[in-house]
């Protein structure tokens, strides 16, 4: 293992970071008094169109989000189990939807004892598919399991370069109406447009400003460590369109201008390589890896996942919002058109390299990878490393292998810096 | 039997040997278009003069396909990539492939990476089924697969010529459906392996060809005493039930298998294309009625009971579920169907499938198990 020579500096926790996790308990703590008021509760996939749940006001948690926070506190097993034993689901499938069925089925039995952060059994379920077809079948599974109604906006795929067909927005934007008019039933709610346009509007606001504090991390030394974006995706997952999280993103934005000003960075070891990492982060090993990334001076400082809430379209458009949510996640997207947006990435934030998950419950994230590498390499030079682990399950991940291709990608990245000083 | 023997084996030699088969269709001078699985629409290629033929990998241990996709990709991919990556799929013209799931979203890139001289047909079935918007989505989607297909093959595919197509593919779904009671009155002759022969050369053959000479069986069949099975009857379930290897182990124990619901098999046969305003449509609105699929969308599927009442109506003992390694969808659907089956009292068996792994000892036990079973 490499020497880390620079001890880990007692920092206070950001007042950024306090607000989203306050913002967060909030959230949860609504659910949980609507679920008591006998009022509905949803579970919604991570890119679902939110404006529409947000607009009808529903309390609504996200499953995606839950299974992340869970397995980085390593107290996912027991829900994983679960659904491989006695609900019988293979080990193949998506570590958060065995985990998160596991637990919706443990949450109706008298023994079951609460891992926070605790969602109420839902009411609902809101799916959209541009995340994966998985997600498709999970939520199935979820709503024969509990009896209760999905509305579902299905996000196709862009399986070649051209933007979404006509006839491709026309299909998702009759979903995202058909689906309005059927949550009013069944809410007995009437939308309210006004309220729509609002909510949209500050979901663009959102997204802008978040798009912004990223950019900040193009910087050389950049002034995050990669890895607190992870931090700061709750946020974008559970209250895109809310005021809290402008509040959140515009501290953290002064923070990180801060940091800049200052010439100090929340990577508290030197900066010799900069990467980007690709794929969802191993939320039982986050500690590991970024302990490791550190001891050999490497800052993930861009990582594609952070961005796919990045749902750009124009208030009032709704073909556009149905267009961007055909467009808005890393699987909606053919492998060169993903990997040409990494390319420039890596450009924009001189990235020595590129650190890809091999994420065993994310087919398609680990197909872009394998297919990948050759077009990374010759848009940008820059060498790939693959490592295997897994977004939930504990089983996958090896420490070993993680450092012993960490150490390889460092070498290629020290030998391409000191041919190019030659 | 001399003209039964002969038929049996053409059907055999089809299965085993589809390179040899698309090669006499290209030294007919044939056009023959790859078609990935399931419910691709066939018919526009059919419709366009030329052979669609099924892609559904075999037994083999891919060397180069690692390449372009993970291990933990189904096998049949990882099979179909790695023939067209080594030139076994030379001669197609163009494949088609539906974004049916996770594996195919990856593979268009894999593909496109790996076999360039086979340009990729994708195309994208609506999963909201439900919504207004979807059937005129799929119409428009096919409208532009059928503009790839005239351009990769130099083709025209008319509307009186699709409605040809569609009368030939309705017409031999109906006689694949009639195919499989006829066999279990003789499920002697129609052992296991020589049934799965019968329904995988369909893949392969052009299908007025494949109805004639299904119909020949038939009729050779009927010539025969119904046989009295005296040993047990199993229904099958999954992608597909492969190698012959496999389905050896069945009739070795004595286990006829008297219905499926396999997707390389009956599954695409028990939804006709109906009828409608225009063959593009007609085309479109198949996919709206399919039902009890892993791969379609359904708010409740009744695939157990659909299973349960197959067993019940053909007197099967158990169902198999012939589970295709790292295929997700019908990973999420093995929970409801291994419960259904027990529900009914019937006996459920899990028997994992992969081409690229020759040893079948695993489901030997288990099907031992169940034919030693009261």
């Amino acid at each position: 293992m490499a020497e880390n020579n620079v001890p880990a500096p007692k920092r206070e926790i950001p007042k950024s970071r306090v607000m989203v996790n306050q913002q967060t308990a909030q959230i949860y703590a609504n659910a949980w008094a609507a679920k008591e008021k006998g009022e509905p509760v949803g579970w919604s996939t991570a890119i679902f169109p939110q404006e529409i749940a947000e607009t009808f006001g529903l309390p609504v948690l996200y499953p995606e989000n839950n299974a992340a926070a869970i397995s980085a506190k390593h107290l996912g097993d027991p829900f994983i189990q679960h659904a491989e034993g006695e609900m019988r689901y293979p080990i193949n499938i998506c570590s958060y939807a065995r985990m998160n069925i596991g637990m919706a089925d443990k949450m109706s039995g008298e023994k079951y004892e609460r891992v926070e952060p605790a969602m109420p059994v839902p009411d609902f379920l809101l799916l959209a598919n541009n995340s994966c077809t998985q997600l498709m079948k999970w939520y199935e599974n979820l709503s024969r399991n509990l009896g209760i109604p999905i509305f579902f906006v299905d996000c196709l795929f862009n399986y070649y370069e051209e933007p979404p067909a006509p006839h491709k927005i026309k299909y998702v934007r009759s979903q995202i109406e058909n689906c309005i008019k059927d949550m009013e039933t069944f809410f007995g709610k009437k939308f309210d447009w006004d309220r729509f346009l609002e909510i949209q509007q500050r979901s663009q606001i959102n997204r802008k400003l978040f798009n912004e504090i990223v950019k900040l991390n193009s910087r050389t030394p950049a002034p995050m460590n990669g890895f607190d974006l992870f931090n700061y995706m709750s946020p974008l997952v559970l209250c895109r369109g809310q005021e809290s999280t402008t509040a959140i993103f515009e501290q953290l934005k002064l923070e990180v201008l801060e940091l800049i000003a200052t010439n100090t960075s929340t990577f508290t070891a030197k900066e010799q390589h900069r990467v980007h990492w690709e794929g969802i982060a191993c939320w039982p090993n986050l500690g590991y890896n970024l302990k490791m990334l550190k001891s050999y001076g490497v800052n993930a400082v861009m990582n594609g996942y952070v961005t796919a809430w990045d749902v750009a379209y124009e208030p009032g458009d709704l073909d556009g919002m149905a267009k961007a949510y055909q467009m808005s996640s890393t699987n909606s997207f053919s492998t060169p058109s993903i990997m040409a947006k990494r390319a420039k990435s890596i450009k924009d934030y001189s990235c020595d390299g590129m650190l890809c998950h091999v994420n065993r419950s994310c087919k398609m994230m680990t197909f872009h990878i394998f297919v990948g590498h050759e077009i990374i390499e010759e848009q940008t030079g820059v060498p790939c490393a693959n490592f295997d682990g897994d977004q939930s399950d504990t089983r996958v991940f090896s420490e070993a292998q993680f450092e012993t291709r960490l150490q390889a990608l460092v070498e290629i990245m020290q030998h391409n810096k000191e041919a190019q000083n030659d | 039997m001399t003209d039964l023997n002969q038929l049996l084996q053409e059907f055999s030699d089809v299965a085993a040997n589809p390179r040899i088969v698309l090669e006499r269709y290209i030294a007919q001078g044939k056009k023959v278009v790859g078609c990935f699985p399931i419910y691709t629409p066939e018919e526009l290629v059919h419709a366009g003069g030329m052979i669609p033929m099924g892609l559904w990998g075999g037994q083999i241990a891919p060397t180069v396909a690692g390449k372009y996709n993970p291990i933990f990709t189904c096998s049949i991919m990882r099979s179909c990539l790695e023939y067209g990556m080594t030139g076994k799929y030379k001669g197609l013209s163009c494949a088609m492939m539906p974004m049916l799931c996770d594996t195919f979203r990856g593979m268009s890139g894999g593909w496109r990476a790996g076999v360039k001289d086979v340009p990729l047909v994708a195309f994208i079935h609506p999963q909201n089924r439900t919504d207004s918007g979807a059937l005129e989505f799929l119409t428009e989607e096919y409208k532009a697969v059928r503009a790839l297909l005239e351009k990769y093959t130099n083709c025209t595919i008319t509307d009186a010529a699709l409605e040809k197509s569609i009368e030939i593919y309705n017409e031999h779904a109906a006689v694949m459906c009639e195919f499989v009671d006829v066999a279990n009155d003789h499920l002697d002759v129609i052992t296991p392996v020589v049934r799965h022969s019968v329904m995988k050369s369909a893949v392969f053959l052009e299908k007025s060809e494949h109805t004639e000479k299904v119909r020949s069986l038939m009729a050779e069949l009927n010539k025969l005493p119904i046989h009295e099975w005296k040993g047990k009857k199993v229904i099958l379930t999954g992608i597909t039930a492969e190698p012959d290897e496999f389905l050896e182990i069945f009739a070795e124990n004595r286990i006829a298998v008297v219905g499926d619901d396999l997707a390389q098999e009956s599954r695409q046969y028990r939804t006709p294309i109906p009828d409608g305003p225009s063959p593009l449509e007609r085309l479109a609105a198949q996919w709206f009625n399919r039902f009890c699929c892993s791969t379609v969308h359904e708010n409740e599927s009744n695939r157990g009971e659909l299973l349960v009442e197959m067993a019940e109506k053909q007197g099967a003992q158990g169902i198999a579920v012939c589970l295709m390694r790292f295929c997700d969808v019908e990973e999420y659907d093995y929970p409801i169907i291994s419960k259904a089956t027990e529900k009914a009292g019937l006996h459920s068996l899990c028997l994992e499938i992969d081409q690229n792994t020759q040893n079948n000892e695993q489901s030997r036990t288990k099907i031992q198990s169940f034919a030693e079973m009261d």
